[in-house]
Order: structure tokens, then C-alpha cells, then sequence
């Protein structure tokens, strides 16, 4: 069922891009309606993918048709049409984006299904979200009887510009939750993705023979998450990256990378300021749309202190945008065989292309994580300071001889003596340099839902 | 004959002293008296320092220090009495502790002002680099050291002296000259062949005596030797040479003007033909920017500028291989220094220096060993100070 979904939205994806490159809107709805169908002994699920709203205006149903029969091999090969839903259960998505510009209904044998086919779906559809995040996604699952919905709708978007490509629109919500002393407003809840550096690609001769040529290449994004810039003082840590890799349609890709599981005993962590990097297990399906690292951490010396800095818990996403150009794929049908081809020897082109593929994500990382570095060092030297600031004023207020003064420091601080002044400056020093706020215009506070699009997003910025 | 020679030699520098005590105004001790701030004095406003930090902690607000910014033009003002002086009012540059570009900075200051809480305490006293070398790691350079203990001395509004911190002095003087030193150390600068050098403790001086009929600045240390090895002390005996080797460092300026303050005997200058030779003079006279807060104490506004003038290298006919061109930075700074507040009080220098911009070259005094080589001991600086050559 998922791969079934999947070429249907990459239909959708690949007519949709085609119009945005005359500068249409990405903003619309995506409905998937899943209901059960029992008719003599078999079990049928029936699935409908409509897509309505500015992101597709321009498609027609009716001048689509003869493609359609032409990639219904392709799309759906374990799957058959069916007839359209009920419109009723159309009603609530029609009533938000309008009627749909494409409209594709399928059914297969419900037996076909692999187990946790339904929250493998979720976590695609998931997926997929954040990669289009214009697009509203409803999910409705109407099964024995129980009806099911979800909803994919992304709170804080931003747009990330490409060169002679239509601009993505990237779900950068952050869902951490900022500490309680945090004033309101005063809080990311989004991130800024930032634009690496194209790399082109070399494709196998195995692809090749297959019928895959052309210019192939990746774009990758990376974004940190939460946003902390305007807390330039706060330690963070980097717990996890999440490596999520899309076909040129923008559907992700699902499945794992054997290439990208590897990836990080070929990674020079050490440059990357970090102490190692080992690949989460694969059982986790939330996690399947994408490979996942866990950054090892190194003993922290800051637990042995009575009170130690506060840090920054963050993960980082690294997107890899596949591309791909050919002028001699121009219909329909061989688009999509191309990034089914894409798809399938995806292992291939990048194992085809290692050197060069791990030294442009060592770089990525590497300029992503400068920044957290800086911080380090910024906080060192903050560290080192604070405890000549705090030994020489005790010292004064030690050895002075003005009671007045030094009542009127104890009394400031609610001490008893100076062993608890000096507790007390140190907890105070570091709470304000630690949460020292400085606001930034492209950051998102609470208010806000969608910043205003930036296209400049460029590795100077951070 | 020694004496008619001696009365001879002397005459204009009797004139012109005459005219300087007419006009030297009362008013400057008071001042200087005012100026005494009790060691009580510094440690209250130390501890107003780190009262203010305990209290923005105290509020979750994070310490800044407030430096009066010493390097802008922008917070001096002239006043022909005593030179550049601090405006009140002045801007001021933040330290934040919050800041790691600031923070180091911050640290340091603390870092002093304990030392200096602990010598004024117990009425000890260190030098700036004492200070530098009992921790390196946290200050870095010699240079920050001095830099901060001259910007708490304007913070604080307190004399550097009263910090309880000695400068290492640079500067050499010799002549007829006696005094004792803090410490009780008897100073006589009469040898011939060796300077004695300036001292640390300035205000600790005391039983200044001397017969000096003036006080020569040179500003070379070249110069200043070759004064020495052609006897001059003896020669325009009795007078009092001292260089601080260029730009001078804060004691040679404080024995200037305490020279000044005991004396009261015209104190000339000795440079060269330079635009930089110029603004030496002028950091004795005038003051400087950095230092513009202490200035009663460093100014000695009656200098005069004996030479090397300008108008010398036409009228003795210096040759022509003994002058440079002037560079595009010596122009510069000859049109930045003509548009100083002090020079338009002084229109014989604007004129000087009007010569040089429009003769385009510059002498060393050593460019008068090309008309003879003893012609700047045996002649020149004989003839300018028997006939009034100063301006």
C-alpha cells in the first residue's frame, strides 16, 4: 500500500512541480482515504489520494487520462482502479482547499498488506510533510467501521530558494519545549535551514544499462533544531542527526541505506567536534523515513561541579534533495520510470560516488556544527572569566573593612556570610550569561506561524 | 668673565622666566591640592564597583563596567592653562560580562582592581609589570596591563599615583639637578658621562635642589647622548637635559612638570624638524588624548620650542643632502596637527609649521653635524638660548 501511495503522490509531486516552474503557489491539501471493502470472500482496501488547492491548479483529470492508463503498471502494480469514494467522505476536504484537481482511486487485496503497513504510512506521510510543507495532508482511515483521521499541517515553515529549481517549502518546527523561566516570545519554535553545496553525482553502469542517464546530483540542507541563536551564551549538545533523503519529486525515499548506515565510521568526528557517531537501530518504524545517528557524548565534567551551565539539547536534520535533469525525459511516464530507476539504484549511485559523497556530508556537518563549537569555545572563555570575576570580588569583600559594604553585598545576595555570597554570585553570574537574550528578526517567536520567506539562506549567515 | 659670560649667556633666559612667574597662576596648587584623594578614597570607590556588580546580579542582571573612552578627540577639550583635558560628560565604552568578546577584559579589570585594593590596603606598592608577571596566562601582554590600570586610574577618577602602581620609567636626565627618593636614596644627576634615570615613584620625590637656569627636553635618546659626551651640562651650566626617548612614558612627564612645579624655570625642547618631533613635543606641553584625564599633573603648558625650527634650516643653510622629503604620513600628520585645538594659541608654531608644509622637507637634529661636527653643542644651542632663538 505505501509503495502504491507513493507513486501516486510522486505523480502528483512531478505534475505539481511541472506547474510550479511558471510560479505557481505550493500551498494546498492532500487527502489519502483509506476505507475496507468486503465483497465475497476477499478483503479489498480501498485507497483515495486527491490533491486540491493553488499548489495544482492547471491539472486536468481529463487530459491526464491517457498518461494515466500508461503508468498504471508502474504505479500500481499489485493494485487495481476502483471506483471514486463516496463524496460525502470528500466533504471536509473539499470544504477547506476545493474541489480536486486530481482525484486517483486503487484497491488491493487487504492479505497484501505488510504488518504495520498503517504506521509505516503515518511516518511517510509524516515524512513527506516536512519535506512539502505547504501542502496540508489529511490522513483518513475509515476501517471496521472506525474512522480515523490525522492531520499534517505544519505550524512554522520556511522556504529554502534553489538554483533553477521552484523553492522547497520545509516544515522547521521545533517541538522542544523552552525551560520555564523562558519569557514568552522569547523562544525559536522554528528552525532555518540552511543550503550546502550541490554536489553532482556520476551514475553506475549498472543504472545505466537499466536506462538511467542524465545529470544527477544532491542538495543538501541541514537544519539544527531547536533554533538557540537567540541565547548566543547557551551551551548545546548535539544528541542526534537524521539524515532524510528525497527523489527529485520531493517524495522521500523510503527503505534503509546500507551506504548511509555506514556513513559514520567514515566521518572524521573529531572535526566535527564530536566524540562519536554510531547509527540508531532500524527497528523503530517512526524513524524508518530516514537514517538516524546518535552522537556519543563525552563525560561531562561539569556534574562533579556544585552547579554546572544549562545546555541545549539538539537535533539536526540533513536533508539530501536528490536532482535530476534530462532533456530527453519529458514525458510523463518516463520521468517517473526515471525516478523509480533513481530509487532503485540509489545504493548504487552513491556507493558509485563515496569519496566524494562523504566528503560533501563531512563538510555539511562540519560548517553545521562550527557554529555549535564557537559556543564552546565563547564558553570557556566565559567560564574562565566568571571565576576571576567572582574570586576577585569576594576577595574584596572579604578583606574589607567597611561593614556597611559588606552588609550591603551579603543583604543584596540574602547571604549569611561570604562563603554563601560567593554561591550565590556564581548561580546568578551564570544564570544571566547562560540565558543571555539577544532577539533576532528571523527567528520565529510564539506569535507567529510562517515567517516571511527568505531566499537568502546562505552558509554566511550562520 | 665667567660670571659677565655667564649673565650674558643667561639674559633672555632670565627674561623669559621673569615673564613666566608673572604669569603663573596661583590657582594650579589649590588645584593640585584638591586633586589628593585619600587611600580611604580609593578603597569606598573600589568597593562602589563591586557593590554595582553584586547589585545587577542581584537583579538577574548582568555586570557591565563603564570606561570612559580615552582614545576619541571627541571627549577632550583645550584649555591654554592646562592643555587637553578630559571633558566631562565623555563617552563612555561598556565591558559586559555577558559578552565573550568583552568578558576577558572584564575579568582583568577585576583582577587589578584587587591588586590594587590590596597595596593601597596595606600602603604597599608594585609596578605594572609586578602586575603583568603574576599572571600571564590571564593578561597576555604587558600592554593590557598598562592599558587597564590607566583606564580604572580615568574609571575611578583617581591619579595614577594614588593606585599604588609604579609605570617602569624609560626616560634619562642629567645636570644640576639633587633630590631624595621616596625610599630615601640620594639622586645627584651632576655626572658628566652617565644619566641617572628617571625615577618611579614621582610623587614620592622629595628636597628637590638645583641652580638649573632652565630645563632642556630632548626628544631623541641619540641626542640626548651626544649632549653628554660633548659635556654640554657643563658647557650651559647650570641647566638640567632629560629625554623620555621619544614618546614619553608618564614619569618622564611627571618629572617635567614636577620640575616645573619646583622650579619654575623655562623648560625647552629640543626636536627634530619632524612632524613627529612635533607632537612629541607637543604630548610634554599639551597633554595627551589617552591621558587626558590627569592632566593637571602632566601638562607643562610654558614649553617652549627651541628647535630644531623650520626657519633654522634656511637660515643656516643646512644642506640640502641632510633634509628628507617629507612622506604622505608625514603631511598627514602635519595637517592633523595644525588643526589642533592648542595650536591656534600658538601662531609662531602654526608658522613653523606652514614653512614645513610648504618647503616639503624634514632635518634631523643630527643634520646639523653636516655644517660642523660639534655645531649643535658649540654653536647652535649656545647661540639660541643666549639670543632668545625659542619660540
Amino acid at each position: 500500500m505505501l509503495t502504491e501511495i507513493q507513486q501516486v503522490l510522486r505523480l502528483v509531486m512531478i505534475l505539481a512541480k511541472q506547474r510550479r516552474r511558471c510560479g505557481l503557489k505550493t500551498a494546498g491539501g492532500l487527502l489519502v482515504l483509506l476505507w475496507t471493502d468486503t465483497g465475497d470472500s476477499v478483503q479489498s482496501l480501498n485507497c483515495t489520494v486527491a490533491a486540491a488547492g493553488p499548489w495544482c491548479r492547471g491539472i486536468q483529470m481529463k487530459a491526464l487520462q491517457p498518461d494515466l492508463r500508461d503508468l498504471e503498471e508502474i504505479m500500481l502494480p499489485c493494485a487495481w482502479p476502483c471506483p471514486p469514494p463516496d463524496p460525502e467522505e470528500l466533504f471536509a476536504f473539499t470544504d477547506l482547499y476545493g474541489s480536486p484537481k486530481l482525484l486517483l482511486s486503487f484497491q488491493m487485496n487487504a492479505r497484501l498488506l505488510r504488518p504495520e503497513w498503517c504506521a509505516r504510512l503515518e511516518a511517510f506521510l509524516h515524512t513527506f510533510s516536512v519535506h512539502n510543507a505547504g501542502i496540508n495532508i489529511q490522513l483518513r482511515f475509515s476501517l471496521n467501521q472506525q474512522i480515523v483521521q490525522r492531520d499534517f499541517r505544519v505550524k512554522t515553515k520556511s522556504r529554502v530558494a534553489l538554483a533553477n529549481q521552484p523553492s522547497l517549502i520545509l516544515d522547521v518546527t521545533s517541538s522542544t519545549v523552552p525551560p520555564d523561566w523562558v519569557e514568552t516570545g522569547r523562544w525559536c519554535v522554528g528552525g532555518h535551514p540552511v543550503l550546502g553545496g550541490r554536489l553532482p553525482l556520476s551514475i553506475p553502469p549498472e543504472a545505466m544499462d537499466q536506462g538511467l542517464f542524465g545529470e544527477l546530483s544532491v542538495q543538501p540542507v541541514t537544519l539544527l533544531s531547536p533554533c538557540v541563536l537567540q541565547y548566543p551564551n547557551l551551551l548545546t549538545q548535539l544528541t542526534h542527526i537524521k539524515v532524510l533523503v528525497c527523489s527529485p519529486s520531493n517524495v522521500p525515499v523510503t527503505g534503509p541505506s546500507t551506504f548511509l548506515q555506514n556513513l559514520p565510521a567514515h566521518l572524521d568526528c573529531r572535526e566535527l567536534g564530536l566524540h562519536g557517531l554510531r547509527c540508531s537501530s532500524f527497528k523503530d518504524l517512526v524513524h524508518s523515513s530516514g537514517t538516524v545517528y546518535t552522537a556519543e557524548q563525552e563525560n561531562c565534567e561539569d556534574s562533579e561541579q556544585e552547579w554546572s551551565p544549562p545546555r541545549a539539547q539538539q537535533r539536526l536534520l540533513l536533508f539530501l534533495f536528490l536532482q535530476h535533469n534530462d532533456p530527453f525525459t519529458c514525458q510523463l511516464s518516463d520521468i517517473m520510470a526515471t525516478e523509480v530507476l533513481i530509487e532503485r539504484h540509489l545504493e548504487a549511485i552513491l556507493n558509485n560516488n563515496r569519496k566524494a559523497v562523504t566528503a560533501a556530508l563531512q563538510t555539511e556537518l562540519r560548517d553545521t556544527l562550527k557554529v555549535q563549537n564557537h559556543r564552546k569555545k565563547d564558553q570557556e572563555k566565559l567560564r574562565s572569566a566568571a571565576e576571576v570575576i567572582l574570586s576577585s570580588s569576594i576577595s574584596i569583600v572579604s578583606c574589607s573593612s567597611n561593614m556597611d559594604f559588606r552588609n550591603a553585598c551579603l543583604n543584596c545576595m540574602k547571604a549569611r556570610d561570604t562563603h554563601e555570597l560567593s554561591a550565590a554570585l556564581r548561580k546568578s553570574l551564570w544564570r544571566v550569561t547562560s540565558w543571555k537574550f539577544i532577539p533576532k528578526s528571523k527567528c520565529y517567536t510564539t506569535q507567529m506561524e510562517e515567517h516571511p520567506e527568505s531566499d537568502e539562506l546562505t552558509r554566511a549567515e550562520i | 668673565m665667567m660670571g659677565c659670560r655667564g649673565a650674558d649667556l643667561f639674559s633672555e633666559i632670565d627674561m623669559l622666566r621673569s615673564q613666566l612667574l608673572h604669569n603663573v597662576e596661583v590657582t594650579a596648587d589649590c588645584q593640585r591640592v584638591e586633586e589628593e584623594i585619600s587611600p580611604q578614597d580609593v578603597l569606598t570607590r573600589i568597593e562602589n564597583i563591586i557593590l554595582g556588580i553584586v547589585t545587577s546580579l542581584s537583579k538577574d542582571e548582568a555586570p557591565v563596567l563603564a570606561l570612559p573612552n580615552r582614545s576619541s578627540w571627541a571627549n577632550v577639550s583645550f584649555d591654554s592653562a592646562i592643555g587637553l583635558q578630559m571633558s566631562s560628560g565623555s563617552s563612555v565604552t561598556t565591558i559586559r560580562s555577558d559578552c565573550a568578546l568583552s568578558v576577558a577584559k572584564f575579568a582583568q579589570i577585576l583582577k587589578i582592581l584587587l591588586v590594587i585594593y590590596r597595596l593601597v590596603q596595606s600602603n604597599s606598592y608594585a609596578t605594572k609589570r609586578d602586575i603583568y608577571y603574576n599572571n600571564t596566562q590571564l593578561f597576555g601582554s604587558q600592554k593590557t596591563v598598562d592599558g587597564i590600570v590607566d583606564d580604572i586610574s580615568c574609571m575611578l577618577k583617581v591619579p595614577r599615583r594614588s593606585l599604588h602602581v609604579f609605570a617602569t620609567s624609560k626616560g634619562l636626565i642629567s645636570g644640576d639637578l639633587c633630590y631624595i627618593e621616596e625610599d630615601g636614596t640620594r639622586i645627584d644627576c651632576h655626572s658628566s658621562s652617565a644619566a641617572v634615570a628617571v625615577s618611579s615613584n614621582i610623587d614620592g620625590i622629595r628636597n628637590i635642589v638645583s641652580c638649573a637656569k632652565f630645563v632642556l627636553i630632548v626628544e631623541k635618546d641619540a641626542t640626548f647622548q651626544r649632549l653628554l659626551d660633548d659635556d654640554f651640562c657643563t658647557k650651559l651650566s647650570p641647566c638640567i637635559i632629560i629625554t623620555g626617548k621619544g614618546v614619553p612614558d608618564v614619569n618622564s612627564r611627571l618629572m617635567v612638570r614636577k620640575l616645573w612645579d619646583t622650579l619654575h624655570i623655562p623648560i625647552f625642547a629640543l626636536v627634530d624638524a619632524d612632524p613627529h618631533g612635533i607632537e612629541i613635543m607637543c604630548i610634554y606641553k599639551y597633554g595627551s588624548v589617552a591621558m587626558s584625564f590627569e592632566a593637571h599633573s602632566l601638562t607643562v603648558p610654558s614649553v617652549m620650542w627651541l628647535g630644531l625650527l623650520p626657519s633654522d634650516l634656511q637660515r643656516l643653510r643646512v644642506p640640502a643632502d641632510a633634509l628628507i622629503p617629507l612622506t604622505s604620513t608625514d603631511e598627514n600628520k602635519l595637517t592633523s596637527l595644525l588643526k589642533r585645538p592648542y595650536l591656534t594659541s600658538q601662531p609662531d608654531w602654526q608658522k613653523e609649521m606652514e614653512l614645513m608644509q610648504q618647503t616639503k622637507v624634514k632635518a634631523e637634529i643630527q643634520s646639523l653635524a653636516a655644517i660642523a661636527p660639534d655645531y649643535l653643542t658649540s654653536i647652535y644651542l649656545p647661540n639660541k638660548l643666549r639670543y632668545g632663538g625659542w619660540v
